[in-house]
């Protein structure tokens, strides 16, 4: 899969809004959105909140992992061991690359969010390159894979 | 309007009734299994008919209603998506299919009509597929060979899906006693359980029956 069906994928989770608009409920074929009232949180997919945030229509309010006390302690946990940490969300990276790249202004360090979020990124290709390495050259015919998202 | 877009509908006549997003969900993870096995699967056009019925029906939805909102961009926003989702999975059908026109054929004639992997236009261009192939190697080479080098054995020489690819894959339903391996380095066969939630790497031909009914997803 290339980088862009996984961001597609990425857009179907979910992420909380403030909209400054007011809409009654709405009934896409996935799943029923909102009411949106003007100033009320609501939840909704993350293909949602972006395209309304471009239009200046919402503000996005990140998920409760993308701060930086939370993935400095992730990051920490993740450098520290050999294993595979559990990520916050399946598409942590994409994720957070969605939200930052139209919604910056909303999340308080962006700027350090997003170092922190590729250090992770980084910590954890190199480890699965260098155990996919040792499963090549070992005659093992099965390996299982915890924890490691797409 | 919203009530005819909520409405709950029933796909084909032998599946229970699923909702729109339940369908919507299991044309995603066909769209992934497709994108990730090394072969071609099982068509899945009762999912793809019921879907393309409910784009057109919001479509027809869309189009009755007259004002330039924001609920009708978004819908129409929703829509795009799956339309890609749609049309992506077909192309990486059609891509597999002209790959391994030959091979995939020989394998649904072998079974039964009604699990053929092909549906009937797929069916039909793999055809014209392998026609055509074969048209060009006689015009192009065999015809200026010796004859008694002419024939062509075309299950011989057509490319086939690589079965021993290694792929990525989550466990969906506990499966019990996997044979990994018949006979390992020490001479013992390789027996493994298969629990829910659990991700693996392995052989693709050892997971194939087990893509193919839903216990695992590739990922």
């Amino acid at each position: 899969m290339d980088s862009a069906e996984i961001e597609f994928f990425a857009e179907n989770e979910e992420v909380t809004i403030v909209p400054n608009f007011s809409k009654d409920k709405l009934f896409l074929i996935r799943g029923d959105v909102g009411p949106f009232n003007a100033s009320m949180p609501v939840t909704v997919p993350v293909w949602l909140a972006v395209s309304l945030r471009q239009q200046q229509r919402c503000r996005i309010i990140p998920p409760p992992w993308m701060d930086v006390e939370k993935l400095t302690e992730k990051k920490e946990e993740e450098t520290s061991t050999d294993i595979f940490t559990q990520m916050p969300c399946e598409y942590y990276m994409e994720v957070a690359q969605l939200l930052l790249n139209c919604a910056s202004d909303d999340i308080p360090y962006a700027h350090k969010i997003r170092t922190l979020i590729k250090d992770i990124w980084d910590a954890r290709m190199s480890k699965l390159r260098s155990s996919i390495q040792t499963f090549l050259t070992s005659d093992a015919t099965h390996a299982k894979v915890e924890r490691i998202t797409i | 309007m919203e009530d005819e877009e909520d409405n709950i509908f029933s796909g084909s006549d032998d599946e229970e009734a699923m909702t729109a997003g339940e369908v919507l969900q299991k044309l995603e993870e066909a769209w992934m299994n497709e994108a990730l096995s090394p072969e071609l699967l099982m068509n899945k056009s009762d999912i793809i008919d019921c879907m393309m019925e409910q784009i057109n029906e919001m479509e027809n939805n869309i189009q009755r209603v007259k004002t330039n909102d924001l609920k009708i961009y978004i819908h129409k926003m929703e829509l795009e998506r799956i339309r890609y989702l749609l049309t992506s999975y077909l192309r990486i059908r059609i891509k597999k299919i002209e790959k391994y026109a030959t091979a995939i054929m020989m394998e649904d004639g072998k079974r039964d009509p009604d699990d053929a992997k092909l549906t009937d236009s797929e069916l039909q261009f793999a055809r014209e597929r392998e026609k055509n192939l074969l048209e060009l190697f006689q015009n192009l080479v065999l015809q200026h060979m010796p004859p008694n080098m002419q024939s062509l054995e075309k299950d011989k020489i057509c490319s086939k899906p690589n079965l021993d690819e290694y792929v990525f894959f989550r466990v969906n339903q506990d499966v019990e006693g996997v044979l990994v391996e018949e006979e390992t380095v020490d001479n013992r066969e390789e027996v493994i359980d298969l629990k829910k939630g659990e991700q693996h790497i392995m052989r693709y031909k050892i997971i194939r029956p087990l893509a193919e009914t839903g216990a695992v997803s590739l990922i």
